[in-house]
């Protein structure tokens, strides 16, 4: 029963909110703890229960929810992200009122998460995105103070941009088809490939995408929503919900929906690789710590694209599994910034240096994570990265790959630079009462790290059996 | 004895090595362990003579295989090593005590024993450039253990003979192609045009380690700073042994030189011209143990030029001075030895008179000297006759070269022996006294061992290096000792002697009995260059070296400014560019995002 991915994360949501809060409150975090840990824990060892089944739901909506390995990869990338994210919240989030609120939100965003990779249905797409966007509207703006008021501004702003556009594109769609399932709507794109509605409709579609994604030049609200936003938020907010709303969405869309098509391939490629660009040369020149990871963020989300728009089965099981990977060395970075700016007060790196004495443990993780962003053998990203350059050569896209590798020697510049200014070097006077940060943002950093070691320290030996059947999902 | 027994003269010294620094703390223990490894290597040697085994194990793949083949020349190389090892280590006993590197030094000689005695076994050129290798890595290690100055040197000869170790790598690999195979003995071939090429890296290796021009000028450094029984151990025996097998095996079995070949031409001219230009510079040294190093180079010009001849009397001659020079130089290295460590010097003017204070020293020296000046009797002399007759039959020019060197080699002893035993005691070494048992017994024995080989020289002959050669090669040839030949030499010889009477006469003083020819007009610069190293190709190599890496940090600080400047400065532009373009202005990232969108548009709408 697919439908519990929904359901229980909703149930919770109730009992919580019933009037026993002063019991609850102490629950809450044990329930967000458990419903993420569970769901990784679910997609591992399949119990039966969640995977087979007549669907409760589908009984009184019309709802269809198919898992297939995309969204399995996509269940496990929310399942993990969202665990670090709660810990790190129970860590920065002081006060008991403001985390009760802020479990509440981040178990609204899970259900919509969660729906968005589990639904076969365009317009219900669309609604669990906006469930996504609405929790993390107010997720940003949390703290309330202007900074984040800003961050949360500029994003509704370009969402409500993204919203007219998807909406007018499915109303087109539904004209067209008749019927937003994805199914029909892929057969009416087929069937009607030269009428100009239905392309304008699939061109709109993307672009609110893109913006839920975060592409450029979609991006204007990224680098200021990620770095304004709380610690625990930026983390759910760079490692998963961005991922979900925008990228997952145009990896389903066009390649069983609007495609494959060779001009949205173009698009995609041209988005991918501009956003690598830019994305790398605006991050190198940041000097605060989670606006540079943003930017990085940018960059990194290129290189999905660009592999997506190659579109060949390779390249698209490059692409998800960097997407994975992704989700966790960017959250994992973001965990080591909330680190950083918790045990410092501030995310200015010109204002650190040699924290890696003081926080040996960040030190590390951050270690690990920018060689598996900047895509250093033998870790994770390394080996997506790997796949993506391999596929764009055997399509012969050899400029695209040049670009990808020249980015990735940037990448590695800007987040060398980020690791010497902050943990590097000598440590001033004005911070040598630095402590490293506490259990809840140091075992969920250690918990990253390993998977990201883990996974490319066991790359040739789950190539073949979990990698490349990933690119299943393709009919 | 079965076909393990092979591998005994290599895991003996090196068991014992081990050994050697297990028991290092242990006092006396450590001479103790390398005399019994010796010891024992040299019973193995002994049982091993006469016998032909062979052993074969795989090993890398590609041909490389761990083959051992044990036959009358490797026999007797083994043998030699073997007492070489076991005298220079009982040498050691006394002539180590007290100085804090004798542990090292035993455990480098030890496995520099093994190495060699791996590398003769060899018969595969992978398997024998592993232990020839290895012997570099001692050698290093041998030298550097005399000090700062030492290390110095120890540098200098690992890089000369690590590049013409990697000369002789190449040699292999072409040979190996060439062939087909890497077993040496199923090696045979005439080398054509690509097998000169392949025979002329392999000679570079050869010669090279046995310390022939132009790749000798580590070995006066190393006389100088390393200790001396070092000397005595590779440089004077195992190496000239090692070298001078392998030259023999690339001449004799791997490929068929004959007397027409221009590489047997080549070896005779770089034998002549090691044995003039080396002795030239023995003549005027003036320490003990440099004038010995430098006739440590000469005297493989008696070797080299032997071989290169083709002929079977000169190879005989060649391998005969070989082992006959292991025995008188490492002989004299010896005296040179008990001398620094009796008079605490070996500067030769501030000795003299030692005779009479060490007279067993100074008659092991008479007698050694005696033998590399080739004066009859003594074992030198029968060897350099044997070479003087093949020089002679291949061109009068090579046999005066190597009568000319003779002569010098002559007076260049006079010389030493003179102002080191003879003369007027100096104040300091009132005192002086005989050196210890342990470091005179192997003097001794060696002494002997030349007076024995010189006076039944058949046994030797007809025991160790005819059988080298094969009764094929040898038919037909006598080596009966020619009569004109040995009064040329008896008058070379005496008119060395008159040479130096003479001199001495007019310069006052055996130190200074060749101090004319320093300063003769042509002499006097080409001297003044060599002593500052002119002619070394160690310090032309050098400068070579430092233009070329001159040149490239010059390309290098270009191609960092590419890197480290421009393409910086660009990334940083760009960077700034980009940053300044996001304003925080909402209604901008609206624009960016619509025109984006109409971007979009277009191209998806355009394939309609």
């Amino acid at each position: 029963m697919l439908s519990l991915f929904v359901l229980l994360p909703f149930l919770a949501i109730v009992m919580l909110n019933l009037p026993l809060k002063t019991v609850t409150r102490q629950l809450a975090l044990w329930f967000g703890i458990a419903l993420s840990a569970g769901q990784v824990f679910v997609v591992i060892f399949q119990p039966d229960v969640f995977w087979n089944g007549t669907d409760l739901l589908g009984r009184f909506f019309t709802l269809r929810l198919q898992a297939d390995n995309l969204s399995m990869v996509m269940l496990l990338s929310i399942g993990i992200v969202t665990f670090a994210a709660i810990l790190v919240g129970r860590q920065t989030i002081a006060d008991s009122r403001l985390r009760f609120n802020f479990m509440n939100l981040v178990l609204l965003s899970l259900i919509g998460m969660n729906g968005t990779v589990l639904l076969t249905d365009l317009f219900s797409l669309y609604i669990f995105i906006e469930v996504v966007a609405i929790s993390s509207f107010i997720l940003i703006a949390f703290q309330r103070d202007l900074n984040a008021l800003e961050g949360a501004f500029k994003y509704i702003i370009l969402s409500a941009v993204a919203t007219v556009l998807m909406l007018l594109s499915v109303s087109v769609l539904l004209m067209a088809a008749g019927d937003t399932s994805f199914s029909s709507v892929a057969a009416a794109v087929k069937n009607s490939s030269s009428s100009h509605f239905v392309r304008f409709a699939i061109g709109i579609f993307i672009c609110g995408l893109f913006i839920k994604g975060g592409l450029v030049p979609f991006h204007g609200w990224l680098p200021a929503a990620y770095s304004m936003a709380p610690a625990a938020v930026s983390v759910l907010l760079a490692g998963i919900v961005t991922k979900v709303s925008g990228i997952y969405a145009l990896i389903r869309l066009s390649t069983s929906v609007f495609g494959p098509d060779s001009s949205l391939n173009a698009v995609l490629m041209i988005a991918g690789a501009v956003s690598i660009v830019i994305g790398a040369l605006a991050a190198t020149g940041q000097s605060d710590f989670k606006r540079m990871l943003a930017y990085s963020s940018i960059s990194q989300v290129g290189y999905i694209i660009l592999a997506l728009g190659c579109g060949t089965k390779l390249a698209l099981v490059g692409a998800v599994f960097h997407l994975f990977n992704h989700s966790i060395f960017k959250s994992l970075l973001f965990v080591n910034s909330a680190a950083v700016e918790q045990q410092t007060g501030t995310s200015d790196m010109d204002k650190m240096g040699g924290l890696g004495s003081r926080m040996p443990y960040t030190n590390a993780t951050s270690l690990i994570a920018f060689l598996s962003t900047a895509g250093v053998p033998p870790l994770a990203g390394f080996w997506s990265k790997l796949i993506i350059v391999i596929a764009l050569w055997q399509s012969g896209y050899y400029i695209y790959a040049f670009i990808a590798i020249l980015s990735s020697i940037i990448t590695l510049g800007y987040l060398l630079s980020m690791q010497r200014r902050v943990f590097f070097g000598i440590l001033s006077d004005k911070l040598q009462a630095v402590r490293e940060a506490g259990f809840g943002i140091v075992f969920p950093a250690c918990v990253l790290a390993a998977i990201t070691v883990g996974v490319g320290l066991s790359f040739p030996f789950i190539f073949n059996s979990f990698i490349i059947p990933i690119g299943a999902f393709l009919k | 004895m079965n076909e393990f027994s092979i591998l005994l003269p290599i895991i003996i010294p090196l068991v014992g090595a081990m050994l050697v620094i297990i028991v290092r703390r242990l006092g006396g223990m450590k001479e103790g362990a390398a005399l019994l490894a010796t010891i024992f290597s040299l019973v193995t040697a002994i049982m091993l003579y006469g016998r032909e085994l062979n052993y074969s194990l795989p090993w890398a793949g590609f041909g490389m295989e761990f083959t051992l083949r044990l036959y009358h020349f490797s026999a007797f190389i083994l043998l030699a090593v073997s007492v070489f090892a076991f005298l220079i280590t009982l040498y050691c006993c006394s002539f180590m005590r007290g100085k804090s590197y004798g542990v090292w030094f035993y455990f480098y000689l030890l496995i520099s024993a093994a190495m060699v005695n791996g590398a003769v076994l060899a018969d595969n050129l992978i398997l024998m450039l592993f232990f020839w290798e290895g012997l570099l890595v001692t050698l290093f290690g041998m030298i550097a253990i005399g000090g700062k100055e030492a290390f110095k040197a120890a540098t200098k000869a690992f890089i000369i003979i690590g590049i013409c170790d990697l000369c002789m790598m190449f040699g292999i690999a072409l040979t190996g192609y060439l062939a087909g195979t890497m077993t040496i003995s199923k090696i045979s071939m005439s080398p054509g045009s690509l097998g000169s090429v392949a025979f002329i890296f392999l000679m570079i290796g050869a010669i090279s380690k046995a310390g022939s021009m132009p790749f000798h000028s580590w070995i006066p450094d190393a006389a100088v700073n390393a200790p001396l029984p070092f000397m005595a151990f590779l440089p004077a025996s195992l190496e000239k042994l090692l070298g001078i097998y392998f030259l023999a095996r690339i001449s004799l079995d791997m490929f068929k030189l004959d007397v027409n070949s221009w590489l047997s031409i080549l070896l005779m001219v770089i034998g002549s011209i090691t044995i003039l230009a080396a002795v030239m510079m023995a003549l005027i040294q003036k320490d003990y143990k440099k004038l010995l190093s430098y006739h440590a180079i000469s005297q493989v010009g008696y070797m080299v030029l032997g071989i290169g001849t083709c002929l079977p009397v000169g190879i005989v001659g060649g391998l005969f001075h070989m082992i006959n020079h292991a025995l008188y130089k490492s002989c004299l290295f010896l005296t040179g030895g008990s001398v620094e460590k009796q008079a605490g010097t070996t500067s030769l003017d501030k000795l003299g008179g030692l005779a009479l204070k060490m007279p067993i020293t100074f008659i092991c020296f008479l007698v050694a000297a005696a033998s590399i000046s080739g004066v009859p009797p003594f074992n030198g002399f029968f060897s350099k006759e044997l070479v003087y007759e093949g020089a002679l039959q291949r061109g009068a020019i090579f046999y005066l070269a190597a009568v000319l060197g003779s002569f010098f080699t002559a007076a260049s002893f006079l010389k030493l022996g003179h102002s080191a035993f003879l003369g007027k005691v100096s104040d300091a070494n009132k005192n002086v006294k005989e050196a210890a048992p342990a470091m005179l017994l192997p003097m001794i024995v060696i002494a002997l061992i030349c007076i024995l080989f010189g006076v039944y020289n058949h046994f030797p002959l007809s025991n160790f290096i005819k059988p080298i050669l094969g009764e094929q090669r040898l038919a037909g040839h006598e080596f009966a000792i020619n009569t004109t030949l040995i009064v040329i030499t008896v008058v070379v010889l005496t008119g060395a002697l008159l040479h130096h009477l003479f001199a001495v006469k007019i310069t006052g003083s055996g130190l200074k009995s060749a101090d004319y020819i320093r300063y003769a007009p042509v002499f006097r610069g080409i001297y003044n260059r060599a002593e500052n190293k002119y002619f070394d190709p160690y310090d032309i190599g050098l400068k070579i070296v430092n233009v070329i890496t001159k040149t490239a940090w010059r390309i290098d600080r270009a191609v960092d400014w590419i890197y480290e400047g421009l393409t910086v400065r660009a990334v940083y532009l760009f960077s700034n560019g980009i940053r300044s373009a996001h304003t925080g202005n909402y209604s901008l990232y609206i624009v960016w995002s619509l025109l984006g969108a109409v971007l979009v548009l277009i191209v998806i709408m355009k394939s309609v």
